[in-house]
């Protein structure tokens, strides 16, 4: 359903994506891993439309995103998290669902109700995402008032909300305690059941090798491994990526 | 009973200075702008309609619409030509110099249009009222409450509906909302357009009181949109409107006590004291935030 080709992006010098190949399935949790500065977050950013890609193409469903302006790639089927988290924080809870909200595909509502939002069956829908959440009775609360997994928590229902073919959760376990780690591995894997696509980028190997299906290791902008989770943990290329090899295990650089 | 005939003119007029605040705030705590050809946009709503007015023949009516239309096309014109391009974090201070230039530009329009000095701007007829020993006039009573249903309006807008909604999350976070989905550079434009209705409301209601236009008004009202929104806080709406009627009140007062002269004098002081106590206005709480949140714009 995703399909990336040759994606280069460079920042004056810097090869911050260099040459990257990958395709996720429908209905696939996928991981993008490796080493700080690797180029993960510069994937995520060029494929949500924050940067332009150098070279290369980003595909969704056989269409060119490349060609579509940021706002509209909502509507394209694209939605993410934010590493460091950014919610509307003047905003209620269910507000930030709101501004977001895009109705299930065939059960779109007349523009009356879009402009107030007011409509039972879409109020019931909202309720059903924030239940999902944990948040059902947060519904009225000021976003910035939450607990930090509370936030967290919103900003993948927030993601849900615009019904994405395909979700990027970028760092979403960054800063989180083992048990929220365990929560965030049982939703990811809720929304797998769900029928979701996933791209997981992550440094959480808990999270990493409990959920994803198939797994990429970046260095350097370029992709030095793919495979299953078991597989990638025995790559001897990976091990070197991360832990740096045997030669320079002494005063190599750490 | 003086002071009682002294309020009421004051809130009346005060209510004229709350849209003219409204207007600076909205552009201002939304897109974090400061919008300096507003009183030139002012200005040319109101040359348009006098221009247009013995072509029309629709008498006060036609001016009030005129105006408002003039005063939104000019607003709309200077967010596309001065503010849209510069929406990026480090364009505040290239969008502000490139709205001065277009306030060159809109005056000399204006002055093209009405080539005499003073023009006069009728007014829609309205009886006037006695009640008991207070005296209303008719047209700024209907000016009052004119005033407050486009605030009313304003709000169910900003605070009711799914646009509402977008632009109250734009000013959170513009390029979250971006990435939301949000037609942020289009939002944008609807600021403006809105700020230049509510614009060319007062623009109506303060000329056709006055019962005539020259090209000062322009300055001048920039003047008093300005001080009536750092009077109330910036970038706050509810301030605006606040700032806005204590604005009038205490120049109403003023000019009876002290006399017209120390009219300004007195306003001039009142935003001084605001400025020293209050730097960010009486519902400015949040002055500091809203300083972060300009250099986080982008």
């Amino acid at each position: 359903m995703l399909e990336v080709r040759n994606l280069v992006k460079h920042f004056g010098g810097v090869r911050a994506v260099d040459g990257l190949d990958f395709k996720i399935q429908q209905g696939e949790v996928f991981g993008l891993i490796g080493p700080n500065g690797s180029g993960k977050s510069t994937t995520v950013n060029l494929v949500c439309g924050v940067f332009a890609p150098t070279d290369g193409e980003i595909l969704l469903d056989g269409i060119d995103l490349g060609a579509i302006a940021p706002h509209n790639r909502v509507d394209a089927g694209v939605a993410r998290t934010f590493q460091n988290i950014r919610l509307f924080s003047e905003l209620t809870v269910w507000q930030n669902l709101w501004v977001a909200w895009r109705d299930q595909p065939g059960q779109e509502q007349g523009w009356v109700s879009n402009w107030f939002g007011r409509s039972p069956a879409r109020r019931q829908e909202i309720q059903k995402l924030l239940e999902f959440s944990g948040l059902g009775d947060k519904a009225d609360h000021l976003a910035g008032n939450l607990a930090f997994g509370e936030q967290r928590r919103l900003e993948l229902a927030r993601a849900m909300a615009s019904k994405p073919k395909l979700i990027l959760l970028d760092e979403p376990a960054a800063g989180m305690n083992s048990a929220e780690i365990k929560d965030l591995c049982q939703r990811v894997l809720a929304m797998k059941e769900m029928g979701m696509t996933v791209l997981l980028v992550e440094h959480v190997m808990e999270l990493v090798m409990n959920v994803t299906d198939r797994i990429t290791v970046l260095n350097f902008g370029k992709p030095i491994a793919q495979g299953t989770p078991i597989e990638i943990q025995n790559n001897k290329l990976v091990q070197e990526a991360y832990f740096g090899s045997a030669e320079n295990a002494h005063g190599g650089v750490s | 009973m003086d002071m009682l005939q002294t309020s009421i003119d004051g809130l009346m007029i005060g209510s004229t200075y709350a849209l003219l605040g409204l207007s600076f705030a909205l552009v201002f705590g939304i897109m974090r702008r400061i919008n300096l050809a507003f009183g030139a946009c002012l200005l040319f709503g109101a040359s348009l309609a006098i221009y247009l007015e013995p072509i029309l023949g629709w008498g006060a009516w036609g001016l009030f619409f005129v105006t408002i239309v003039g005063v939104a096309l000019a607003s709309a014109y200077v967010e596309r030509l001065c503010f849209a391009p510069h929406s990026k974090r480090h364009g505040a201070v290239t969008a502000m110099i490139a709205s001065f230039a277009v306030w060159m530009q809109l005056d000399e329009i204006s002055s093209q249009l009405l080539p005499q000095r003073t023009h006069a701007f009728q007014g829609i007829e309205v009886p006037n009222l006695w009640w008991g020993e207070v005296f209303v006039r008719g047209d700024q009573l209907l000016h009052f409450v004119i005033a407050l249903v486009s605030i009313l309006v304003l709000y169910l807008l900003l605070y009711k509906t799914r646009l509402g909604l977008l632009i109250r999350a734009t000013a959170d976070s513009p390029e979250t909302a971006h990435l939301l989905g949000a037609r942020v550079p289009w939002l944008g434009f609807i600021i403006f357009l809105l700020a230049g209705i509510l614009g060319g409301l007062a623009a109506f209601m303060i000329l056709s009181a006055d019962g005539y236009v020259t090209p000062l008004f322009g300055l001048w009202s920039t003047f008093k949109g300005l001080i009536a929104m750092i009077i109330g806080g910036v970038g706050s709406l509810t301030g605006a409107v606040i700032g806005g009627l204590i604005l009038g009140l205490v120049e109403t007062h003023a000019g009876a006590v002290l006399g017209a002269e120390f009219r300004d004098m007195v306003t001039f002081g009142l935003v001084f004291l605001v400025l020293i106590i209050r730097p960010g206005g009486l519902m400015g709480v949040k002055i500091y935030r809203t300083d972060s949140l300009a250099q986080e714009r982008v």
